[in-house]
Formats: C-alpha cells, sequence, structure tokens
C-alpha cells in the first residue's frame, strides 16, 4: 500500500510542478509542443530543423521505454493531463487506444483526410476508426517482414550462405522447419532461432485474420492459422532448437554476442537492435533475407495528438511535417526504419540503400519488396492482451514445462479472462 | 496568562496537524478512493462504467491466479525475511565486537542498500541466466546440472528472495547494531562471572534487550516483504516488453505484480483497486500475527 501511496503522491507533486513550469516558459512568446515517443524514431535532426524553420515553436522530445510509454499514456489520457502534444501509438496498441478515441483528436478536423493517398491503404486504415470518418494517427514507419541468419554458422553446418540461396531454402514456414532440423543435426550445441515466439509471430502476422475477425469477434480458438502458427513454433521448442530467450532482453543481447544462435525473424527495424546486440566482433557475419511465407507486418507506429494538447493546430502541422515522404525517406536512411509509403519505396536511393553490417546487404530492396507485397493482419481492440498469453504459452512450451498440446490447452483456457 | 495556557494546550496539536493534513491527502484519500473504485467496473482510460457492488470481490476469491500470486507473495516472503533476520542478526552480533576499522564494516553493510534496486535486479539476472549465468556456471564445476531458474517455481523464489536479502540485511544489521550498543555493558561483565557462554549471552540478554527493535524490524520487512514488486519484475525478462506475468507460468508473480498486470496492461483498474485492497488486508494481517508471535518469543528469553 504504502509504495503506492508514495507513488501516487508523487505523481500529483510532478504534475503540479510541470504545470508551474508550463506557464513560465510559454511567457517567451513560443508555443511550446512536447513529443512523447519510445526506442529512436529518429527525429532529432528534423526537429532542430524544424524549430529553425518556425521560429515560433519550440519543441520537446520525451523518450521512454515502450512499455513505460504505454502505462503512461494510458494513465495520462485517464488523468485528463500530462499527456505529450504529440504521441506516439505502435502497431500493436493502436487499436486498444482506437477503442479510447474520444480522448484525441480526429485528425480529419485538420485536413488529414487529404494525405490518405501518401500511405499503403492498411498503414492508413489502422490509424482510422469509423470506416475512415475519425483519422486517430499519421503513419511513421513499417515493419515489413525479412528474415536474419548468420552465414558463419550456416556454413558451419554446410548449409549455403548466399542470400538468394538461402531464400530458396525456405518458401515456406515447413521448408524453414526442416532446415531447422538439417542445422541441428551437423551442430547441436547452436540454437537454430533465438525464440519460437518470434516464428509465431511472424507467421501470424502473414495472416489477413489472427486472433480476431475483422468484425472484432475473438476467433483464435476456430482459427486454424493460429493452431498451425503455434504448433510450427512449439515444435521448435519441443526439440530444444529455439533459445528460449525474451526478444530484445539482456539475456537476448548476450546470446547475440556469444553466437548461439544462427536465426531471427527480423523487420525492418529490428536490424539496428541485432547490430547494437551483436556488436562489431559479428559485422558481416549476419546477413538479411526474405522471409518463408512471404511478407508480414510487425510493428510500425502512428503519431496522435490527445485532446488535451493546448495546441492542437500546431502540433497536426508538425505531425504532417514528420511523416511525409520527404522526411520518411530521410529516416530510413539514417536509422533503418522504413518508411509506410509506397511512393518512396521506388525511390531510386531507397531502393539502392545497403547495410555495411549485415554483409552489405540490400535493405531497401529486400524490405520494399516485402512491404509490396504484404498483407497486414487485422489487429483486434484486445490483440496487445491476447498475444502475451499465447507468448508465455511457447515459452513453457521451450522452457519444457509443457507439451505443445497442454500449453495450447492452458492458453486458450486463460485467455477466456481477457477477451470477455 | 491566559494566552499562555492557551499555547500550552494547542499549540502541541497545531504542531502535528501538518502530518495529519498529508496524511488524509495522500494516505486515507487514496485508501477511500480505491475502495470506490474497487467496487465499480471501471477502466483505466475510459473510468467508471459503473457500479458492481462486491462482485469484483467474489471474482477475485474464484480467480487461481489470484491465489497463486497469494501463496508466491507469502512463500517469497518468508524465504527472505526469516534468513534475513537471523543473518542481519549475527552480522550486528559480529560489528558489535569492536572490529579492527569497525566504521569500514559498518558502512560496508548498508551498501547494498545503497544501490538502486533496478541495478540490482539487472545484475542478479545475469547470475541466474540459464546458459549464460554464473551461478549455473559455479554449479557445474561442482558437477550440478544447470538450472532454469525462471521456469521452476523453487528455483525463482530462491532467486528472486537472494535479491531482496542481499539488499537488506545490512540495512536490518544496522538497526539491530544500533540498539545493541546502548544494551548495558555491565550486563554481560556480570554473566561473565557467571560462567556464560557468548552464546548464551547472545540469546539470554541482547537479544531480549533489543526486543523493541526486532519488533520494528519485523513489522517494517513484512510490509515491504508482501508489496514485492521490483525484483520478481525486473526478474522477468518480459517485463521490459510489457509482457510480463512474473514467469510464464506465473511461478513468481507477486500481489503486486498481479495488481500491476490488472491495472496496467489490462487496464482494468476496478479489479486492480480490489487487489489493493486484499493486499492491504493481507499485510494487516501478518503484521499483526508477526507482531504477536515475536513479542512472545522474545519475552520468553
Amino acid at each position: 500500500m504504502n509504495r503506492r501511496l508514495v507513488g501516487s503522491a508523487a505523481a500529483t507533486l510532478v504534475m503540479v510542478l510541470v504545470a508551474g513550469c508550463g506557464g513560465s516558459s510559454e511567457a517567451d512568446g513560443k508555443i511550446e509542443l512536447s513529443l512523447g515517443l519510445f526506442s529512436d524514431f529518429g527525429y532529432d535532426k528534423l526537429i532542430e530543423e524544424y524549430m529553425a524553420s518556425h521560429q515560433n515553436i519550440k519543441i520537446e522530445q520525451r523518450k521512454v521505454k515502450m512499455e513505460q510509454h504505454n502505462t503512461q499514456l494510458a494513465t495520462q489520457l485517464a488523468g485528463g493531463r500530462g499527456a505529450a502534444d504529440i504521441v506516439a501509438l505502435e502497431e500493436g496498441v493502436v487499436s486498444q487506444f482506437r477503442a479510447s478515441k474520444d480522448k484525441f483528436v480526429n485528425l480529419a478536423e485538420y485536413g488529414a483526410k487529404d494525405l490518405k493517398s501518401q500511405w499503403a491503404d492498411w498503414k492508413w486504415n489502422q490509424g482510422t476508426a469509423d470506416n475512415g470518418e475519425f483519422v486517430l494517427g499519421l503513419g511513421t514507419d513499417m515493419g515489413s517482414l525479412g528474415l536474419c541468419y548468420r552465414s558463419d554458422l550456416f556454413a558451419a553446418a554446410g548449409l549455403p550462405t548466399d542470400r538468394a540461396e538461402v531464400a530458396k531454402l525456405w518458401p515456406t514456414w515447413a521448408d524453414y522447419a526442416k532446415v531447422a532440423d538439417q542445422f541441428t543435426a551437423k551442430t547441436p550445441n547452436v540454437k537454430f532461432v533465438d525464440t519460437g515466439r518470434n516464428v509465431y509471430k511472424a507467421i501470424l502476422d502473414q495472416t489477413e485474420e489472427g486472433y480476431f475477425a475483422k468484425d472484432d469477434s475473438y476467433i483464435a480458438e476456430r482459427n486454424d492459422k493460429v493452431k498451425s502458427a503455434f504448433d510450427t513454433a512449439a515444435a521448435l521448442g519441443t526439440k530444444q532448437q529455439t533459445g528460449a530467450l525474451e526478444p530484445f532482453s539482456q539475456e537476448w543481447n548476450v546470446a547475440l554476442k556469444q553466437g548461439s544462435f544462427a536465426t531471427t525473424t527480423c523487420p525492418a527495424w529490428a536490424l539496428a537492435l541485432i547490430k547494437a546486440g551483436a556488436g562489431d566482433g559479428a559485422a558481416g557475419k549476419w546477413d538479411v533475407t526474405t522471409a518463408p511465407g512471404g511478407g508480414g507486418n510487425w510493428g510500425g507506429s502512428f503519431l496522435a495528438i490527445p485532446k488535451q494538447s493546448k495546441h492542437p493546430k500546431e502540433a497536426y502541422e508538425l505531425a504532417k511535417w514528420l511523416t511525409a515522404p520527404e522526411q520518411q525517406k530521410r529516416i530510413f536512411k539514417e536509422t533503418g526504419n522504413l518508411p509506410s509509403q509506397p511512393k518512396v519505396y521506388q525511390d531510386a536511393e531507397v531502393q539502392a540503400t545497403v547495410n555495411e553490417y549485415f554483409n552489405k546487404a540490400p535493405v531497401g530492396q529486400i524490405f520494399a519488396t516485402s512491404a509490396e507485397s504484404l498483407k497486414p493482419t487485422y489487429r483486434g481492440t484486445k490483440d496487445s492482451k491476447v498475444g502475451p498469453v499465447f507468448a508465455s504459452a511457447l515459452t513453457r512450451v521451450e522452457q519444457g514445462k509443457q507439451s505443445g498440446a497442454d500449453a495450447w490447452t492452458q492458453a486458450l483456457k486463460e485467455v477466456q479472462d481477457v477477451v470477455k | 496568562m491566559g494566552l499562555s495556557r492557551w499555547d500550552a494546550k494547542y499549540t502541541p496539536y497545531l504542531i502535528i496537524t501538518p502530518f495529519f493534513v498529508v496524511f488524509a491527502i495522500f494516505g486515507l484519500y487514496p485508501l477511500l478512493y480505491t475502495a470506490w473504485v474497487s467496487l465499480h467496473d471501471w477502466q483505466l482510460i475510459d473510468g467508471d462504467q459503473g457500479f458492481v457492488g462486491l462482485e469484483n470481490y467474489s471474482r477475485l476469491f474464484g480467480d487461481p491466479n489470484f491465489w497463486n500470486a497469494l501463496f508466491n507473495t507469502l512463500s517469497l516472503f518468508v524465504l527472505s525475511t526469516v534468513p534475513q533476520l537471523l543473518a542481519a542478526l549475527g552480522l550486528a552480533a559480529l560489528l558489535d565486537r569492536g572490529l579492527r576499522g569497525s566504521a569500514f564494516w559498518r558502512a560496508g553493510v548498508l551498501l547494498p542498500n545503497v544501490i538502486s534496486v533496478a541495478a540490482v535486479a539487472l545484475v542478479f539476472a545475469q547470475f541466474y541466466g540459464r546458459d549464460f549465468g554464473i551461478v549455473n556456471y559455479l554449479l557445474g564445476l561442482v558437477g550440478i546440472d544447470p538450472v532454469d531458474w525462471r521456469a521452476e517455481t523453487w528455483a525463482s523464489h530462491l532467486a528472486v528472495s537472494s535479491m531482496v536479502m542481499w539488499r537488506w540485511t545490512g540495512y536490518n544489521a544496522l538497526l539491530y547494531l544500533a540498539a545493541m550498543q546502548s544494551v548495558p555493558k555491565d550486563m554481560y561483565e556480570s554473566a561473565t562471572l557467571d560462567g556464560a557462554s557468548r552464546w548464551r549471552m547472545f540469546w539470554s540478554i541482547t537479544v531480549p534487550s533489543i526486543r523493541p527493535t526486532i519488533l520494528f524490524t519485523v513489522v517494517t520487512s513484512t510490509i515491504g516483504g508482501l508489496q514485492l514488486f521490483a525484483e520478481p519484475a525486473l526478474f522477468d525478462p518480459g517485463f521490459a516488453a510489457n509482457n510480463s506475468t512474473g514467469g510464464s507460468d506465473r511461478q513468481f508473480q507477486t500481489l503486486v505484480l498481479y495488481m500491476y498486470e490488472k491495472g496496467f496492461r489490462l487496464f482494468d483498474a476496478g479489479y486492480a483497486a480490489t487487489v489493493a485492497w486484499m493486499l492491504f488486508i493481507v499485510v494487516l494481517l501478518v503484521a499483526v500475527i508477526n507482531f504477536s508471535l515475536t513479542r512472545r518469543i522474545a519475552s520468553k528469553g
């Protein structure tokens, strides 16, 4: 109890202080805009430029970890104050915040609908509600899928290392599982994949409907695709071909550094994380190719404006500029975050982009091709709450605590508590 | 004359008033507000969805995850608090014997407490890694198979308890040491003349003499231990991704972690408030039980 009380006391104090600061800083006549972000959106340089060309505007970035960002935003929306003027909504949770759209500005009021044609249709639709009448957010990047692999470990297992040859090994996920068997037979001490959970998520991200049908009804139990994705991943886990690692955790970084797994599914934004985790020692060893089963989408965000913002018009202008094709192209070149706008893919510079660290892989071509072919999964309002239940189930399989069938049964039972 | 009598009568109340005002605002009000929220279907963002009476409570009593979290909380509490307080008592007795460089040792035992809990958890999480952890490496040296510390209930409880012990043993030892220093030395002298052993003197003189301090540490450890959050949260690598349920099968999910899951991940604020209130009652109960138990034990000596 004590901790809760202290927490709420601290929060109140902070709010009082923040309110005090807000008042005084506007005294110099500038409009102050805040941006609530997580990880790296690559906005640092762009924001400096924007402030230089808009002398009356002062922009402040607030970056926190994604988990903290989502929780904070929820409490700020609930409390009616404290949220930034522009907030980033990640693809996995955007549907959940869409259910509380009355807390956000309808960007259509500022003419957002005129921009619709910039984006891939599905990306635009993810950020809207009421059949497109309510525009919740403008799309930033997207997360079309690739597959990253360690070519030195592939060579050690007697597999091809050239990225075109590797792609031919796995047209489907069943083929991918066969490659896993070959790999494990030759090099039993190295795990084939970091975690079955990423494989599961990748397969799901390639289907049109996952846990929820397009009318937002819960269908995981009767959707064969969910079951078969689960079975494929669980089989890898049962055969101990997975590292049982939490994606992007500290342990995942250690495993990357130790070179203890050979493949991982990677959306465009994950390349930077792999590079950071594996370090310079693995430069040129990692490579990227197309994922089994074609394109899919994991991640990518939206910029939205909470109703509590005091300057929604100026915030909209900034969000519009930050998400415009020209700026998305620059962000791609700097951080590798893949634009969500088809026009950018055909750009010669984007097409010619290679990633030095990943053995000079032509990431521009690989991800643009994947992005053009992808059919995104419909995300239900409770998608972000259902997903972790199945992820935990797969972890139990990887830990050797349960069979795939038992884990599945338990997950279906537990998920009832979330979807009802 | 009249004024000074008024002054003597009311000034003390005036002086302690700020505490009660602050307590009412930051203590009592949230407590009552939480009770009010627990009687509603309350969504974190969208707020009140209607009065449901005691429905959240009846749901809670039939919720196996709640009982699991309660069991984990009590297990972690016992596993960490009992050895911790005994170790602190021993440590304090050693420090009390006037070692060379005593200031260094006394400051040293407090050091673990000063380090941020997030840093502690991060380091310990590395220690207990399944594939690259130091603990499994050391176990391997003596021929013990690697333990998957996060997968097994008891292993995970041991790991989390070790973090708590590392942080708080020194802190409690210093409290005991302060109390031990005020025990009259002539009691030990006459006991020595009577031929009592050090062990006997420790249990018959030292422990009964510092009884109030032991009671204090038992109560504060009860409150702290039952609210365990940061250590188990950071022990679960999924916490950073907001996927944490305290282990793949809730092996080390405590009540506060469960409250966090319900409130801030699933946005069910009404249910989270219910868990909070049950936690409050559990803390009260356990504190009262501990208080009376320790009083009885300590007075026997």
